[in-house]
């Protein structure tokens, strides 16, 4: 029990950072007032999030197989790009995935 | 018209966000389980951050290793769009409501809750708000649970493959996001992808700091090359 890493600090620090940018605009009123191009920046940033959160991990992640991750994520894209709603292309890709690692 | 923005109506409005969330959060609760957290650990995760994507960017760091302040300032970065989600619901909220209150109405700010509360062109009472957002988050954090315990009964070679189950929220998001905004989006996208990876791979930068590097970068460039924003928020 005693080698359990010490996860609590990461969890709430993340929950302060979230926090913070949550009640931010329930307190202040300076954010109708940011120049455009920072507002824009900012408003893009969760577009531009999704790249790094997927690469280089989903090639890192699986040495070997490097390809499983990506044709896990490849059919979720597809199905997604198709239909709405995240429950089918993430239990396709973890199907894929399972696939591609026991070849 | 105000009375119809009751508690309860609230509710009815976020059932779809709870069956929505509820998946998604097994997911989450079986990513940490994969990381070796503890159950009450993976639902205090869900009950003091609930947010999709931070809290998947959070576990991806937590389990390669990266610095407190890493954490923080990738956590806060891909948050940010609550910012801006939160200063449109605080004008549309009934004037008059307290400190403690307005700091709980925050905590429950998130896209589908935001998407859902918009809609209405009254202004609409924290009963209504606070219904909404506690059914989502009943969801998000009851969805975290059941994935953890599902976790113990899942073969260890299926539990590798749902390692991809992060990837594969984030590019079911990205294909979403570029059916709806176009071509521009998966730019920004492969932009911040190629950068983070020449960061980590060649230049051996922490994950952390590359993460936020390379999303600052690829989103100055699209705020240089698009004109029309509204249609990104």
């Amino acid at each position: 029990m005693t080698d359990h890493p010490p996860f609590m600090i990461p969890i709430l620090l993340s929950a302060v950072a979230t926090f913070l940018v949550r009640a931010l605009p329930y307190y202040a009123t300076f954010l109708d007032r940011l120049p455009s191009f920072l507002s824009k920046s900012l408003r893009l940033l969760s577009v531009a999030a999704l790249g790094p959160l997927i690469f280089p991990g989903v090639i890192l992640d699986y040495n070997q197989s490097w390809y499983a991750g990506l044709l896990g994520i490849a059919a979720a894209a597809l199905f997604a790009y198709k239909r709405q709603g995240m429950i089918i292309p993430i239990l396709l890709s973890i199907g894929v995935t399972y696939l591609a690692l026991l070849l | 018209m105000q009375s119809e923005f009751t508690f309860k109506q609230g509710c009815k409005e976020g059932f779809p966000i709870f069956v929505g969330y509820f998946p998604t959060a097994m997911a989450f609760g079986l990513v940490c389980r994969d990381l070796g957290l503890r159950i009450w650990e993976a639902v205090l995760f869900s009950m003091t951050n609930f947010a999709g994507s931070g809290q998947f960017l959070a576990a991806n760091l937590i389990g390669k290793g990266a610095i407190p302040a890493e954490i923080f300032i990738s956590v806060l970065l891909v948050n940010l769009r609550y910012t801006f989600m939160g200063a449109e619901l605080s004008r549309k909220l009934t004037k008059g409501i307290g400190g403690w209150q307005r700091a709980l109405l925050a905590h429950g700010t998130t896209d589908e809750v935001f998407s859902v509360a918009v809609l209405h062109n009254q202004p609409i009472t924290k009963y209504y708000l606070a219904g909404l957002e506690g059914i989502a988050y009943a969801g998000w954090v009851c969805g975290t649970a059941a994935g953890f315990l599902v976790g113990m009964i899942l073969p260890s070679a299926l539990q590798l493959a749902v390692g991809v189950t992060l990837y594969a929220m984030f590019s079911s998001l990205l294909a979403q996001e570029f059916r709806q905004k176009g071509f521009k989006v998966l730019l920004i996208a492969a932009i911040s992808a190629i950068l983070n990876s020449v960061l980590i791979l060649l230049l051996h930068l922490g994950v952390g700091w590359a993460f936020v590097i390379s999303m600052l970068a690829a989103s100055f460039f699209g705020a240089a090359i698009t004109d029309d924003i509204e249609e990104y928020v």
